[in-house]
């Protein structure tokens, strides 16, 4: 059924002929059949059929017509080409400037609202945390009560030394022999002074446990 | 063990905006001198001075905290073993006057209920560049009942004063006993400590 009606519907536009004198960028791949039907008719007609020189001028004509709108359609698709091949140049360097342009704001994303950069080559960028700042100023601050008690006790051997030579602050350590400068600089005396450092450390130590 | 050299030891506190003289109203009050130089606190450092009051030698150990923001998570964890806070702002410096109701926010959470406070209003020598009337210092230091001085770390106006008054005001609620042998406790926190030395 469908068939026939195609046959009906050519025979109204005048046959398979009429494809040869569309425009080549009307043609569809039905109008090719139609033209490969018309040339392949007329050869059969050359090659068996009493010849005419109609036909074969008429052939000649076809074929002329065939390279016509080859030739059209050839020049007309290289056309097409050269014009993709400029579009696809133009948008490959869209595209490249797209992307240059979005390397700082994909930097951006990645960072959240708390979030800074550091530049790692700048000698002042913050290098230590808050604990281990706690931490230096802890013992600094120790070391200092340290020194306080220990300027303390040297202040108290001074006066006591001044006082009565025969007093010191502890009375195992001060001795008769000793005048208020040599108990200063006797080694006894520094070695007190450490091991009461040793033990100020100690006892504050355990303090903080 | 030889005989102690002070009865009490009270910790103090100083905080307030960056700027307002915390520095040097401690440094004036322990070493009685004044520096214009501005170095800015790092964290907490930390003076020690003894005075006597009513017959008891009181050793204060007197904590100075940084005012920058930055530092506000190592500062607080030292409220908590205060006895007494003054809190310090600048009479030329309205934004520091604005603050100290953050500042007194900032006790109630972090210092002993019973701590005892005190309002500063410091550099009140430049009287030329004073925003802060004296007046509205009272009036918030009434508001939140506690004792107000306006001082001069430069030109040593109220300093002693502050000091020897927030000492006496703990002493009043201290407790009458036999101090212990505590020695100096540095580290954060703690409480009431006695004091006894090792020699004299």
């Amino acid at each position: 059924m469908q068939q026939g009606r195609e046959l009906q519907e050519e025979e109204e536009d005048g046959g398979p002929e009429r494809a040869l004198e569309k425009s080549p960028f009307e043609l569809t791949a039905a109008d090719v059949y139609d033209i490969s039907s018309v040339v392949g008719r007329d050869l059969l007609q050359l090659s068996s059929g009493p010849r005419g020189p109609g036909a074969l001028a008429r052939l000649q004509f076809r074929i002329v017509r065939v390279l016509e709108m080859l030739e059209a359609l050839v020049s007309e698709g290289s056309l097409a080409e050269e014009q993709l091949r400029l579009e696809r140049d133009s948008l490959r360097r869209e595209l490249e400037q797209l992307r240059r342009a979005a390397v700082p704001t994909a930097e951006q994303l990645s960072l959240g609202p708390d979030k800074m950069v550091i530049d790692l080559t700048d000698p002042n960028r913050p290098r230590f945390t808050l604990q281990e700042l706690r931490d230096v100023l802890q013992e600094r601050n120790q070391l200092k009560a340290q020194l306080l008690v220990v300027q303390e006790e040297l202040q108290c051997y001074k006066s006591e030394s001044v006082l009565s030579p025969r007093m010191g602050c502890k009375k195992d350590l001060a001795t008769n022999s000793f005048t208020p400068k040599a108990a200063l600089l006797h080694p006894l005396f520094l070695i007190y002074i450490i091991n009461s450092l040793g033990q100020e450390a100690t006892s504050s130590r355990h303090k903080m446990s | 063990m030889a005989k102690k050299t002070y009865d009490l030891l009270f910790k103090l506190l100083l905080i307030g905006d960056s700027g307002v003289g915390k520095t040097c109203v401690l440094f004036r009050f322990s070493d009685d001198a004044f520096n214009t130089t501005f170095i800015s606190t790092i964290g907490i450092d930390f003076k020690i001075k003894t005075v006597e009051l009513q017959g008891k030698k009181i050793k204060l150990q007197i904590w100075d905290t940084a005012g920058q923001e930055r530092f506000h998570t190592i500062t607080t964890s030292y409220y908590r073993g205060a006895m007494g806070i003054m809190l310090v702002y600048d009479i030329t410096n309205a934004k520091s006057f604005e603050n100290i109701s953050k500042w007194l926010r900032n006790i109630d959470e972090h210092a002993n209920e019973d701590v005892e406070r005190m309002l500063l209003g410091n550099k009140c020598d430049m009287e030329d560049k004073r925003v802060v009337p004296k007046a509205k210092g009272e009036q918030i230091a009434r508001e939140h009942g506690i004792r107000f001085f306006e001082t001069s770390a430069k030109a040593n106006i109220n300093i002693e004063k502050a000091f020897l008054t927030l000492a006496e005001d703990i002493l009043r609620k201290t407790p009458v006993k036999e101090p212990n042998s505590e020695n100096v406790d540095i580290s954060s926190g703690g409480g009431v400590t006695g004091w006894k030395s090792k020699c004299c």
